[in-house]
């Protein structure tokens, strides 16, 4: 299956401190869900910011859809359809959810191709037209996630980024947040996914990679790694085993 | 989606629609029913305020930058114009409209220069441009008459005093007519979007794809040019112009002022402000004379805008009128996919998982 996104032996840091991520290769078959989990520290929201420009890598490659997009910044990872949802809530509080969803689409020109997003959209995500016209910031914390996956769906990207996106959510909303999650991979979209919830993001990704200092210890079928009794001692504090050839 | 219909018809809207006709029947039939030209002469400097603020509102509405630098940009649009006409011997609304012009062209370089910075950098550059014009117009006494003043000659010569005021206060209102609806066109594109979501936050605009520094510097350039164009106006009525009055840190500051007082995320927020705090300075010069009352009775209201309707009069006049309107959407429960699709079709799967 073709990867919509591969970081191949991608090296990252902040600064002059030493490097996140070290040599960790990361690829996003299309139409599947891949799920990134690990300790704190592990480099997880790091292998997000790289994937979207935020962070230049130190070395490594990057590709989407197969052409290389090593070192752009997010604007350009943005056309060459990335896009990313950052942790926490990110939608513009003041601006009504028909306006957040809009901007999304900002860097489309043609108008008959925003109107037809918007519609997509609004049909795969039935919160986000119910508020249509209310401030996002009158929304609930599971809503505005859902405004801020519509807005990421509107440049119709080859593959999302996804921070945290339970972060703060009680037990219902978060339900709903995964329920969308699987919907958007449903309606075409590859998903690379972030979670400190393991065991809820395992449940719902169809690969799972277990990330330990900067680099991915273990990787394969999400619902091989929710049996395997290593992911449990990861997350009692033990460390996993050495990285399977 | 709900209809067009349905969204025009909200009695928020209704209300501010009946408002806004009377506003317009008052204004326009004002100049017949002012009791003296004095009366008449407050109105033309309370419109001027409402015009001048709204040319504030571009740039401070749209983006969220406070410019205190605006008094500068009013008074070279006044010094301009004057100078247009006292020395190269342009016709007045010639001269009027090439110093807005050229207000709009010296907007770009310091727009340039100042929106790279933001926040509070952004509020003392604006203040040092005030200053910097300042000392140059009151300096440059052989060019500008200096602390001297420059005496600008009427436009309308013929024009018996409240003949001539009848008149300003219609090219004021023609040109807070035009402002408004600039600023209303721009609010409903897709450069206003942007903008929007630059006030909200910058980053993130950038980050889905708004060209951030050039929208900024683009509405400070039409923000320019109205004020511009608002100084010039006042210059061929007043007639009389001085560097201290015209390049004041106040100027700026009561643009500033009646803007948040109004609502500066309303169309009609900065006139609002306008009608207040211009009535208001205009009444306590009246009862007390040349104080600093009027100042203190300026930093009280700000003080009292700030504690009460942090986001301006008019959103709390809406928020009061929507207090005793039927509510149509308030909930922010969780809804899954599922409960919606089955609330659409006349299901009710909620309330089934409570009973059940």
């Amino acid at each position: 299956m073709a990867s919509e996104i591969e970081l191949l032996d991608v090296q990252a840091g902040y600064g002059r401190a030493a490097p996140v991520l070290r040599g960790l290769t990361v690829e996003v078959p299309a139409g599947t869900i891949v799920c990134l989990v690990g300790p704190n520290g592990a480099g997880k929201s790091t292998v997000l910011k790289v994937a979207s420009g935020l962070l230049a890598p130190r070395s490594g490659t990057i590709r989407v859809g197969g052409v290389e997009v090593t070192g752009q910044g997010p604007q350009r990872m943005l056309a060459s359809g990335v896009a990313h949802v950052l942790q926490g809530h990110s939608v513009f509080a003041e601006m009504t959810v028909a306006e957040n969803v809009l901007l999304g689409a900002y860097t489309i020109k043609d108008k008959a191709r925003v109107a037809a997003r918007t519609e997509f959209v609004r049909d795969l995500f039935p919160v986000v037209a119910e508020r249509w016209d209310t401030l996002a910031g009158l929304l609930s914390g599971g809503q505005q996630k859902q405004v801020e996956f519509a807005r990421s769906l509107m440049v119709d990207p080859k593959v999302v980024l996804l921070d945290e996106p339970s972060m703060g959510l009680d037990p219902k909303a978060t339900s709903t947040v995964f329920e969308q999650v699987v919907r958007m991979r449903d309606a075409g979209t590859a998903v690379l996914l972030v979670e400190q919830n393991a065991r809820r993001a395992l449940e719902t990704a169809d690969i799972g990679c277990v990330l330990d200092l900067g680099r991915v210890h273990i990787s394969g079928p999400a619902a091989d790694l929710l049996a395997d009794p290593q992911l449990a001692d990861l997350y009692l504090g033990g460390r996993p085993a050495e990285p399977r050839p | 989606m709900p209809s067009a219909s349905e969204r025009l018809l909200t009695p928020t809207r209704a209300a501010g629609g009946v408002a806004l006709l009377a506003f317009a029947a008052v204004a326009l039939a004002y100049p017949s029913i002012a009791p003296n030209p004095y009366l008449l002469s407050v109105g033309i400097v309370v419109l001027n305020y409402a015009v001048l603020s709204t040319s504030w509102n571009f740039v401070g509405g749209f983006t969220g930058y406070i410019s205190l630098g605006h008094g500068a940009l009013a008074g070279l649009g006044a010094y301009g114009t004057g100078l247009l006409v006292t020395k190269a011997g342009l016709p007045s609304f010639v001269a009027l409209a090439a110093a807005a012009v050229m207000v709009a062209v010296l907007a770009v370089p310091l727009g340039y220069a100042a929106l790279r910075v933001r926040g509070a950098s952004f509020v003392i550059v604006s203040i040092a441009l005030v200053l910097v014009t300042l000392l140059v117009f009151q300096s440059w006494a052989s060019f500008t008459g200096g602390s001297r003043g420059l005496n600008v000659p009427r436009p309308f010569p013929g024009l018996l005093r409240p003949e001539h005021h009848r008149v300003f206060f219609y090219l004021f209102l023609a040109l807070l007519a035009v402002a408004l609806l600039v600023w209303w066109l721009i609010d409903r594109s897709r450069f206003g979007l942007g903008l929007k979501a630059i006030r909200e936050d910058e980053d993130k605009a950038e980050a889905l794809g708004t060209p951030t520094f050039a929208y900024k510097l683009v509405v400070f350039v039409v923000s320019a040019f109205f004020t511009g164009l608002a100084g010039g106006l006042y210059a061929l009525w007043f007639g009389d112009l001085d560097p201290i009055f015209q390049f004041s840190i106040l100027t700026g500051s009561y643009m500033v002022l009646m803007a948040l007082l109004g609502g500066v995320r309303n169309l009609f927020g900065p006139l609002v402000g306008a009608l207040l705090v211009g009535s208001a300075l205009e009444y306590f010069k009246v009862e007390f004379g040349n104080t600093p009352l009027h100042l203190v009775a300026t930093g009280v209201l700000l003080a009292l805008v700030v504690l009460f309707m942090p986001d301006g009069v008019l959103p709390a006049l809406g928020a009061l009128f929507r207090r005793f309107s039927p509510t149509t959407d308030s909930s922010i429960r969780e809804v899954t996919a599922a409960e919606l699709a089955a609330q659409r079709t006349g299901g009710d799967l909620h309330a089934q998982s409570r009973n059940g």
